[in-house]
Formats: structure tokens, sequence, C-alpha cells
């Protein structure tokens, strides 16, 4: 009976570790020495890669995927005869695959014609074994903003509206700066930027998870109102809206929107803010929209998801806000400063990532160096 | 004159000589009396035995040579016994042995899964039991938002996409991004700002 069993033993050994073991760590070890790579710009792109490092890039086999670490950083040369303001590259494990694809943007540029810059960037992706080796990773363009808000690229993520409103928010707050400069002098500038560091610090970020589809029923549901900031100048006007509340979560957001501008609205995304029984408030998500919304015409917003908050949330009220606008031409509305001013808004919206670069600046370099950099522009 | 072995011609006789040495026996009995009748003798005698062994022995007890046989087996095994003496070792049960090779494999799947697989499938395995053991299928609940497909989550560390609770793809940089974003449309971004520059950098992932 022995002589049967321990060869049972030692042949389901070398099976289970044959197959778990020696090959897989051999195979994940041979990925993580090459992470088979491709940067794929076009020949007319207005960028050209001057070089690029994939150190600390990684493959690792995962049950039937590689779980890929990006760490990539690329120095492209602006090639155009145009100010680059932003740029952003697609990272593609696999098109098909949830978690296959991720994104690099670099917004607040400032890049005249010929010069260099580097863009860096750190992503887990997956991608399914089936799907090979070669490339394990491809980096593309997806699209390239200029000063005169001028776009190039497929546009695949979406990047023009993004990097526009990007942009937008840029002047604004440069605006903005400048003539806090110019009223109050350097220390009203100083005073500002500190206020900024300071809300930063103080601005509440929560774990809110999301998942798209549509969510059943359930008992103990209950359906919430939302309030609404309205901004006077706002080309659209949110007029009512609810959300299911069960739990701690709020499924399924409903809203209704009235373009009170002249002018044909294509896209709109308004914020949405959660006050919990702890009397405690977040900005929990965006409300992207892509509609079509004629002058004066209104319209119902539906959104197949359901956000998830911490298990102690208990959602109280609801706050949305009209955060940007596309009109029928591509151009854009973002609110002014003035509107921003809000209270609520102050604490839980984050400001724009050219404040958040002035304000970097600030706390490195000091207040003469945004100055300087003000100057710029 | 050499003549083939009296082993060769029985074998040649009964048929079991090598097919190659045949020919060379066959061409040497043709010109040979004296080894022919050898190989007739071989017949003659072959067919006395079989004619003798058909024929049934007259009053032959078979239970009765079946049970001297036994005790002769019998005997010899203790005259074994009585020249050297057997160590008996103590045996185990077959269910035991059964038991404890199951055991083995067990222990040693289970080795191989801690292993090798990744942290994030065993994460989601345990929370899959976990939620079997505690809600099951009984339970008229609603259901938990893994269950509906990749999860987008943002948190003050970071973004990532996750599936059954485990992770798909995320933002994962060594620095804290200074601000995450969720759109329901399925996307997250995380904003992260070099702190010698000030370049800042947003990365995003996507469930669809």
């Amino acid at each position: 009976m022995r002589s049967r069993i321990f060869p049972l033993l030692l042949g389901a050994s070398a099976l289970a570790f044959g197959q778990f073991g020696p090959q897989s760590i051999a195979q994940q070890n041979l990925a993580q020495q090459n992470l088979a790579h491709k940067i794929d710009f076009p020949h007319d792109a207005p960028v050209t890669l001057a070089g690029d490092e994939w150190g600390g890039s990684a493959a690792t086999v995962r049950g039937g995927a590689y779980a890929i670490d990006v760490r990539v950083a690329l120095s492209l040369r602006n090639a155009s005869e145009r100010r680059i303001r932003g740029i952003t590259l697609t990272v593609l494990a696999q098109e098909a695959t949830a978690g296959g694809k991720g994104s690099i943007s670099v917004p607040s540029l400032d890049v005249a014609p010929g010069e260099t810059f580097s863009v860096r960037g750190d992503l887990h992706l997956l991608r399914p074994i089936a799907a090979g080796v070669s490339p394990m990773v491809e980096v593309s363009l997806d699209g390239v903003l200029f000063d005169d808000l001028s776009f190039y690229g497929p546009d695949k993520l979406q990047s023009r509206r993004t990097m526009m409103v990007w942009e937008l928010e840029a002047r604004r707050d440069r605006q903005f700066f400048k003539a806090l400069l110019e009223q109050t002098g350097r220390d009203g500038l100083q005073k500002e930027l500190l206020a900024s560091l300071a809300r930063d610090a103080d601005r509440p970020q929560f774990g809110v998870q999301m998942v798209r589809g549509r969510a059943t029923n359930t008992a103990g549901e209950r359906d919430l109102k939302f309030a609404f900031l309205q901004f006077p100048n706002a080309p659209v006007e949110p007029t009512s809206g609810m959300a299911r509340i069960v739990g701690n979560e709020a499924r399924g957001p409903k809203l209704v929107v009235h373009n009170r501008s002249p002018r044909v609205i294509r896209y709109l995304e308004m914020g949405w803010i959660v006050r919990d029984s702890q009397g405690r408030e977040f900005l929990a998500a965006s409300l992207p929209s892509e509609v079509r919304l004629p002058p004066s015409s209104s319209s119902q917003l539906l959104q197949d998801a359901s956000l998830r908050f911490d298990p102690r949330t208990s959602v109280e009220s609801m706050t949305g806000f009209v955060s940007s606008v596309e009109f029928g031409d591509g151009s854009m509305w973002i609110p002014n400063r003035v509107q921003l001013d809000d209270p609520m808004l102050r604490r839980v919206v984050a400001p724009s990532p050219e404040e958040q670069r002035l304000v970097q600046i600030y706390r490195k370099h000091g207040v003469n160096a945004v100055i300087e950099e003000l100057k710029k522009f | 004159m050499t003549h083939p072995l009296e082993s060769d011609l029985a074998l040649y006789s009964t048929g079991d000589l090598p097919l190659w040495r045949r020919p060379l026996v066959r061409l040497h009995l043709s010109g040979c009396d004296g080894c022919r009748s050898w190989v007739a003798d071989f017949d003659n005698d072959r067919e006395s035995i079989r004619r003798l062994a058909a024929e049934m022995p007259v009053g032959v007890n078979w239970d009765r040579m079946a049970a001297e046989m036994s005790a002769n087996v019998r005997l010899g095994l203790e005259a074994g016994e009585c020249v050297a003496s057997r160590v008996h070792k103590p045996t185990v049960a077959t269910g035991w042995r059964v038991a404890a090779a199951s055991a083995g494999v067990a222990i040693l799947l289970v080795s191989a899964w801690w292993l090798n697989m990744p942290r994030a499938d065993s994460v989601a395995l345990v929370r899959a039991m976990h939620r079997i053991a505690q809600a099951g299928p009984w339970h008229a609940g609603g259901l938990a938002l893994e269950d509906r497909g990749p999860t987008v989550e943002v948190s003050a560390s970071g973004i990532q996409l996750q599936q059954n609770g485990g992770t798909l793809g995320m933002s994962q940089g060594q620095e804290r991004p200074v601000n995450v974003t969720l759109s329901v449309q399925g996307s997250a971004r995380a904003r992260y700002i070099d702190a010698d520059t000030g370049q800042v950098t947003i990365t995003g992932v996507y469930a669809q």
C-alpha cells in the first residue's frame, strides 16, 4: 500500500508545483525581465519622442492575466508651431478588458515649439495571458491641446473636453491671481495662496465605490431629492433630481436640467455633493451626460450607476451643481471664481490643477516665483 | 557431417525452433535418416504423453488432494518460521492509510495555492466564501456592488478598479494624490503634483 501511496504523492507534488511553482515563477521572471512595450505616435503628431525610460516597469503572472506595473517617463518634443497647453496619453494593456486601459494627462503646460517636456506615469494594468506578450503595453497619443484651444488627436478618451476644462480653469485662476496681485499686492497674493493651502489640507476625502449598471429595487429604499447650487449666469439650470438611498448606497441618480442659453448644449457635467447624518460633506462623484439640449428646452438625465459610501455614512442630503457645459460648437462654459466662492464648494471641491501648481510653486520657491510664473502668461 | 543438437531437433518437432534456423534443420533432415528418426521419436513420445494426460486417474479424491496441498503449504511456512524469526511490523489499517494519503494531497494543494496564487484572488475567494456563509442566497437583501461588475473606488490613497474584491487596475504612484475624482460613467482620476517643478500629472483608470 505504501509503495502505491508515495509515488502518488510524489506525482501530485510534481504536478502541483510543476503547474504553479517553478514553471510559473520562471514565467514571472521572464515577464519581469522583458516588458515589451510600444510607443506609437502618428507620423504627423505635434510631439515626437525624445527619450523614454521604463525602469521599474514589470509584468507578473496572476492567474489568467499579467498584472503590469507601468512606470514610464517620456521625454517629448513639441514638433508643432504652437505652444502646447496639455497632453493626454493612452496606456493600453488590453482594450476590451476591464483594467486594461489607463491614461496619463499633463495639464497646465506651456511648451514652446521645439522645447522638450517630460511626462511621467505610474499605472497598474491587467492583460489576459491569452493576449500574448508582444507588446505588453502600448502608449499612444490621445490628444494635445494648444494655446489657441485647438486640438490634435483621436480623442478616444474624450480628452479634448477634459483638457479644455483644465485650460479654461487655468486661465480663469491665473487671471484671478493676477488681479489679486494688482489690487492687493504681494501680501494679498501670499495670503490667498496660504488660504488655498489651508483649504487643501482641510478638504475631506472619503472613500466612495461606484459601479455601473441597474440595481434591483430592495426593501428599505427611499427616494432622496437633490438640492441645487444655482449659478445665475450658468447656461444650464438644474430643476429637480433624486436618487434612491438604501443603507450606505445611493442608486440611479435622475436629474432634470433646463437649457436657458440661446445655444445648443451637447454635454454637461454636474458635481454631486453628499452630506451624511454626522454633518460630513464631500464631493462624491461627477455626473457627466452626453445630451442634445436645444435652447429653452429641458431634459431628464439618468445614470445607471450606484455609489457606495463608508459603512458609517448615512446619506442625509445631496446637492448638485453644474461644473461644466459644452455647447454645440465645441466651446465650453465653466463656473467663475465668484460662483465657486460658495462656502460649501470651497469646502469640498478641489481647486483647479493650475491653482494647485501655483500653490506648489509657492510652497517650494516662495511668492516671488509665483509672481514670475504669472508673468509668463 | 554435422548433426543438429538433440534439443534443436526436439524444438523443431514441436515447432518452437526459431524461424531462421528451421530451414537449415529441414534441409538436414531431408538427407539424414538418423536425425529424421529422432524427430519421429519425439513426435511419438509427445503423442503418448498427451494421450496419457487425457486419461483421468480412477478414484481420485480432489477435495482430499486440495486439503493435502494446503496442509503442505502451511507446513512449509511453519518450517520457515522455525529457521528464521520474522520481524512483525505494526500494520496500520487500510482506512488510515487512505486518510493519511488524502491529508497529504490536501496539504500539498493548499501549500501550492498559498505559495502561488495571487493575493487578490485569494482575497476574492475568501470574500465570496464569507458572503455565502454570512448572507446566503436565502437572504433577500440588495446585491453587493461587486456582484454587478467592475467597481471603481476612490479614496485618499488613490484610485482603483476592482472586481469581486480583486484589484484590476489602479493608479499607484509612490506619492499620495492631491485629489481624486470619480465619474459615474465608470472612470476615476488621481492628481499628483511634482514637489520640485509643480507639474501636475493626472492618471485615470476606466471600467469600460
